[in-house]
Parts: C-alpha cells; sequence; structure tokens
C-alpha cells in the first residue's frame, strides 16, 4: 500500500514536473518580436524598449531601398535587402540606450537614419 | 560717368581668366596650407574613439567607397580619376604630407565641413559619426597606391 503511494506521488510529481519544464522551454524558445519598418531615412518606431536577459527578434521590413541596421556596442549587424525582411535575433545582456545607426548607404540622409535601443531591467 | 567699352571688356576677360581651372601658385598653395592648418580647421585635440583594427579599416573602406572615391580615388591617392589634372585647387593625395599632418581630430572636422572653395563636401548626416570616424581610420592606413583599382564609375 505504502509502495503504490509512493509510485503514485512519483508519477505525479513526474508528470508536473515535465509539465513546468516544457512551459520553461517554451518561454525561452518564443522570443519578443518587434516589427521595424525601415525607409528613407527612418526607422519606425525609432525608438525600442527590451528587457535585459529577455531574447528579442528585430524584424526589419524595408519599404524602400536596401537599409542596414547595426549597433556597435552590442556587436549586431543586419542588411536588409530592397524591399525585403531580415531578422535582427540576440538576448540584451546590458542595460542602457544603445544607438543603432543604417549599414547599408542609402542616400542623402543615411548618417542620421538612427534607432534607439532601450535597455531596462 | 560711362566707362570705354574697351575698359569693360579688358576686366570680363581678366574675370574670365580668373575662373580657369589654372593650378595655384606655389606661394598661394604654401599660404592655404599653413592656413588651414593653423586657422581655419578646428577639432585639432579630438581623438577618434575607433582604435585601428582590421574590422573598423573595413569599414572605413567601404565608407569611403560610396562617394570619397569619385574624387580620391579607392586608394585616397587619386588612382584613375580623370580630372584629376584639371583641377584647381588640385586634390591632394591623401597619403601626402599636407593631409597627414593633420590631426585625426582636424580630418574628422574636414569630413564633418569640408573646405571651402575646394569643392570637399561636407558629410556630416550623409554618414553617420562611426563610419565617419572609421574613415579616418582608413585615411591612416591607406594602401599602397594603385593596389584598390579604378572607381567603378570610370571603368564603362
Amino acid at each position: 500500500m505504502k509502495t503504490k503511494f509512493m509510485l503514485q506521488v512519483l508519477c505525479v510529481g513526474m508528470i508536473a514536473a515535465g509539465v513546468f519544464s516544457t512551459r520553461t522551454v517554451r518561454a525561452q524558445d518564443s522570443p519578443k518580436r518587434i516589427e521595424v519598418t525601415a525607409k528613407r531615412f527612418t526607422y519606425e518606431p525609432a525608438d525600442i524598449t527590451v528587457k535585459k536577459g529577455e531574447p528579442v527578434v528585430l524584424v526589419i521590413k524595408s519599404a524602400d531601398v536596401a537599409h542596414g541596421l547595426r549597433f556597435r556596442e552590442l556587436d549586431l549587424n543586419a542588411k536588409i535587402d530592397k524591399g525585403g525582411t531580415a531578422e535582427l535575433k540576440f538576448t540584451p545582456d546590458k542595460t542602457g540606450d544603445f544607438v543603432g545607426h543604417c549599414s547599408v548607404f542609402c542616400g542623402s540622409g543615411h548618417g542620421e537614419m538612427t534607432l534607439t535601443l532601450h535597455v531596462v531591467n | 560717368m560711362r566707362l570705354p567699352i574697351a575698359t569693360v571688356a579688358a576686366v570680363c576677360v581678366v574675370g574670365l581668366a580668373g575662373c580657369k581651372a589654372a593650378p595655384p601658385s606655389k606661394m598661394e598653395s604654401k599660404t592655404i596650407i599653413f592656413a588651414k592648418h593653423h586657422f581655419f580647421v578646428g577639432n585639432k585635440k579630438q581623438k577618434n574613439p575607433l582604435p585601428y583594427t582590421h574590422e573598423n579599416w573595413e569599414d572605413g573602406k567601404e565608407a569611403f567607397s560610396h562617394y570619397c572615391v569619385a574624387c580620391h580615388g579607392m586608394d585616397g591617392q587619386n588612382t584613375g580619376v580623370p580630372f584629376i589634372d584639371h583641377v584647381s585647387p588640385p586634390i591632394p593625395s591623401l597619403a601626402s604630407e599636407d593631409v597627414q599632418s593633420y590631426t585625426d581630430g582636424q580630418l574628422k572636422w574636414i569630413l564633418d565641413n569640408g573646405i571651402r572653395p575646394s569643392g570637399m563636401p561636407g558629410s556630416k548626416g550623409i554618414l553617420s559619426d562611426d563610419e565617419l570616424w572609421s574613415i579616418v581610420v582608413f585615411l591612416r592606413h591607406l594602401p599602397p597606391a594603385g593596389s584598390q583599382g579604378v572607381p567603378d564609375m570610370y571603368t564603362h
């Protein structure tokens, strides 16, 4: 009787552990997706706030010519073809404000095409 | 009082001759170079925030290739620029003492603001600060003259 009870407790424990571990894995596997439109000479939105340690995917779509998005301090760079889409996947590991620049020359306002990433706790 | 037609014509001829893209005299060049280095080009003390690394050099080379090459060539030494002997004031080789004796901060100032009336345009806003500083890195480590070929725009 005691053995049967122990087995039942063990089974319930294993099932519970399986459920919770699955949830954990799912949480880790589903990064926050943020859509960004790049067009001469702006990003929309131009300010994004994310949490430190939380995986993020910036889905960047070009509405005109080829563009890029580079965060030198975070060692991140994406290049987007004319009219195309690119993804920038990362997990911010430090807080602060980081300014990303267009990394593909796109014309007279290229140097002022920026996106600010705010990483908070 | 009416000016004689001959006087007006003479003034016009002298004026037009003054517009001709003839090389400046040695005295004119020396004076201007001295004035630029010591009075006109500011930002003498600013340091380049980008160290020399191969990656920063490559970034500078790429940024330089967007349009600087039209006048300076791929190597910064005017290689393949067809009008190089027909511009006044002349376009200096960026490897020359005249250019290399500027500080990094002064080179950045020139890239930002350009130099009037040389035809050198300012690039602030057209290129980002990052890109402009990486060009300074490239300028300090120019490839050998002729090693980069001719700018695409002059090959067809």
